[in-house]
């Protein structure tokens, strides 16, 4: 590009409209002073549409802009642009790819902007292929971007999840070590309560066994004070006056309670050490009433107390009747012993209620009854609820606890309901034949 | 070093900012689409005596930091408001006199809607609410079809005429002030960057931030502007509430680069006048 030549319409209009490039030349502020016949063919465009006129006339409109914000200000700053990729406007409307060259002279008071154009339709095409191409190439890459982004992403929260799993693991391993812990301290405390279960049984059986044999020993002499007793009173070794009869009858009273304290020591020691056999058959708690009651009647009449059975015949329990007898028995003569005169001893019997495949038969009473506090600790042995020393003598504080033992030993239990002043109810129950 | 010092480098770095003059009140030129902040090469230095003269590139422009530029924040211009307040926070700039050129017009709209009370007037140079048309009541003076054969012509030079963005070192006959180094970064933008521009500039509308403005503001018209046309200047005249109006009988968009003179005369008119209190 030179400037040495100031070009002018006039001088040159000949050579300048042969060259086989558009040409135009305008003032700073748009207005065109020359234009050649080539860029008038272009255009088809005739020379006075375009001189005295504004160069964004022979401009697309997107031309124009990109004149205003890049061309111009590049022009004014830098006073040339080259290649510059532009689309002309022709007269029928269509568009001219072009690319443009220019240099901004000063020419007097004047700044003028020479412009050559070249056609560049093949070349556009061209450009627009690869502007194709470099587009897809930029989709292409910003979905593989995307793609890769993604796949960024899934392996963070893969790596994420693999961390949790491997801190839940450890928690799993710390909890498996807790319960790994706690499990062998409780098959430690399991061993131990299972020695101590042992040495409570050893200690039970030795305890029963104890009883048995000290039971025996005592009988024995107790026996012979009571057959030498029996053999002064009947005069065998001289006669026997009022007051050493008194005495006599005193100690044979005294040998038989012992006596009768020491059997039932033997008996529940006997229970207790799992040697008692019970013969369980089908007995009629109707027939088991008839054969006790006979000998509690006298007390009860005796005492002036009242009496009452209601057991039906259609009972029938599946037990040993020797020792459904004796706990029944052991009953009465509770009832009768703690109710006082004008009470009154109820036996009644039944069948199911709460629990099928069981009959019951219970002793009621209207005595002193017992207070909620003991009624746990009725049934353990030597302990009688709040009696007189003279009811004390009378009993060896043992007949519940065999009673119960007894219950238990034919797959039955021995309850008791009690209101305190109002009377207590023992109920024995019992498998159903 | 201090936070406000930090922020004050880092800013200046990112918007490759440059400060002069010898004056208290700052005037902040803001460039439009297209170049960078040579575009006040003929008309900044006028007002150094008597003020802080504060000249930058938007990210992405001129010799801003390109490795700052974020495409989702300056898809519209809110991001380049974002710029322009930035500007105004890191240099602890008050009672800002704003001259903006082109979209930047509406760029000032939408910092001084954000934050009124840092800015005392704005100065609009060839502004646009909305350059396509929204018939039959508004004249933008583009059909949506125009802008888009912009955009095309823009790729085509990003690919046919590298030289136009590689630097070019060339003496200037013509102008022999012009150092090298604007040579090297005038117009030289990166194409997806420009791209992006021109999009968030063709095809924003703004006309209701412009009715919301109520910083005192000057609208410089070209009588004779393509891309700004009279009936836009207007449009704004008459949205923007207790606005200057001001037609230059010059042709062109750039007023500042064609006819910097006249520019000079109407900004320094308008800031003699007596500042008018702000619209509620």
């Amino acid at each position: 590009m030179t400037d040495r030549a100031v070009i002018t319409q006039e001088g040159t209009a000949g050579l300048i409209d042969r060259i086989p490039c558009g040409f135009v030349s305008f003032a700073d502020d748009g207005r065109v002073g020359a234009v050649n016949a080539t860029l008038l063919e272009m255009l088809g465009l005739e020379r006075e549409n375009v001189v005295g006129n504004h160069i964004e006339k022979i401009l697309t409109v997107g031309s124009r802009i990109f004149y205003q914000t890049h061309l111009f200000p590049l022009l004014r700053m830098h006073g040339h642009a080259e290649e510059i990729f532009i689309m002309l406007r022709a007269a029928d409307g269509h568009d001219e790819a072009a690319l443009l060259n220019a240099v901004r002279r000063q020419k007097g008071e004047d700044w003028l902007t020479h412009c050559i154009f070249m056609r560049v339709r093949e070349r556009k095409k061209f450009e627009e292929a690869l502007l194709r191409a470099k587009k897809e190439a930029e989709a292409a890459r910003e979905k593989l971007d995307t793609h890769r982004k993604e796949l960024e992403a899934a392996n963070a929260q893969l790596e994420q999840q693999a961390l949790e799993l491997e801190l839940s693991q450890q928690q799993l391993n710390e909890h498996a070590i807790e319960l790994e812990a706690l499990n062998q301290a409780l098959n430690e405390r399991s061993t131990q309560l299972e020695t101590q279960r042992t040495i409570a049984q050893d200690a039970n059986h030795a305890k029963s066994a104890f009883l048995a044999s000290m039971s025996h020993e005592l009988r024995t002499p107790l026996n012979a004070i009571g057959g030498y007793v029996q053999l002064i009173e009947m005069g065998i070794h001289g006669p026997v006056t009022p007051g050493q009869a008194d005495a006599l009858a005193k100690v044979a009273r005294s040998q038989r309670h012992l006596l009768r304290l020491i059997n039932e020591v033997l008996n529940l020691a006997k229970i207790e050490a799992g040697s008692v056999n019970y013969d369980s058959r089908p007995i009629v708690l109707r027939d088991v009433v008839n054969a006790v009651f006979p000998m509690i009647e006298p007390q009860v009449r005796d005492r002036g107390l009242t009496s009452e059975i209601d057991v039906s015949p259609q009972l029938v329990a599946l037990a040993d009747r020797d020792k459904t007898e004796q706990i029944l028995l052991n009953l009465l003569s509770n009832a009768v012993k703690f109710t006082n005169a004008g009470g009154c001893i109820r036996i009644a019997a039944g069948d199911g209620g709460g629990s099928p495949g069981r009959v019951w038969l219970q002793v009621e009473d209207t005595g002193v009854g017992i207070p909620p506090d003991k009624l746990e600790s009725v049934f353990d042995p030597f302990v009688q609820v709040d009696v007189s020393a003279a009811r004390r003598a009378e009993g060896t504080g043992l007949g519940l606890a065999i009673s119960r033992d007894l219950a238990l030993g034919m797959k039955g239990q021995l309850s008791v309901k009690s209101i305190q002043q109002h009377g207590s109810t023992f109920r024995l129950t019992l498998p159903a034949a | 070093m201090s936070a406000s010092q930090h922020a004050e480098e880092q800013v200046t770095a990112r918007n490759n900012v440059r400060v002069s003059g010898s004056g208290t009140q700052p005037m902040l030129f803001a460039h439009g689409f297209g170049c960078d902040q040579n575009m006040w090469r003929y008309v900044a230095p006028a007002f150094e005596a008597d003020h802080k003269v504060i000249l930058f590139d938007y990210v992405g422009s001129g010799k801003s930091d390109l490795e700052s530029y974020d495409g989702e924040r300056y898809s519209s211009l809110e991001g380049y408001a974002e710029d322009v307040l930035d500007i105004c926070h890191a240099l602890d700039l008050r009672h800002v006199i704003f001259v903006g050129h082109s979209v930047s017009g509406m760029i000032g709209v939408l910092a001084a809607n954000r934050e009124p009370d840092l800015f005392d007037r704005l100065v609009l140079i060839g502004p646009s609410a909305r350059y396509v048309n929204d018939l039959p009541d508004y004249q933008g003076g583009f059909e949506q079809a125009d802008l888009e054969g912009l955009l095309q012509m823009m790729d085509s030079n990003y690919i046919g005429w590298a030289n136009f963005l590689a630097p070019v070192i060339m003496k200037n006959e013509a102008r022999p002030e012009l150092a090298e180094e604007l040579e090297a970064s005038f117009c030289s933008t990166d194409p997806i960057i420009a791209r992006r521009f021109a999009e968030a500039t063709f095809f924003a509308d703004n006309r209701a931030d412009a009715a919301n403005v109520t910083v005192p503001s000057l609208i410089v018209q070209c009588a004779d502007d393509s891309i700004a046309p009279q009936s836009v200047g207007e449009h704004l005249r008459e949205t923007m509430k207790g606005s200057t109006y001001r037609l230059l009988d010059v042709t062109g968009h750039c007023p500042q680069l064609s006819h910097p003179a006249q520019t000079i005369e109407a900004i320094r008119e308008y800031l003699s006048t007596a500042s008018s209190p702000k619209m509620a």
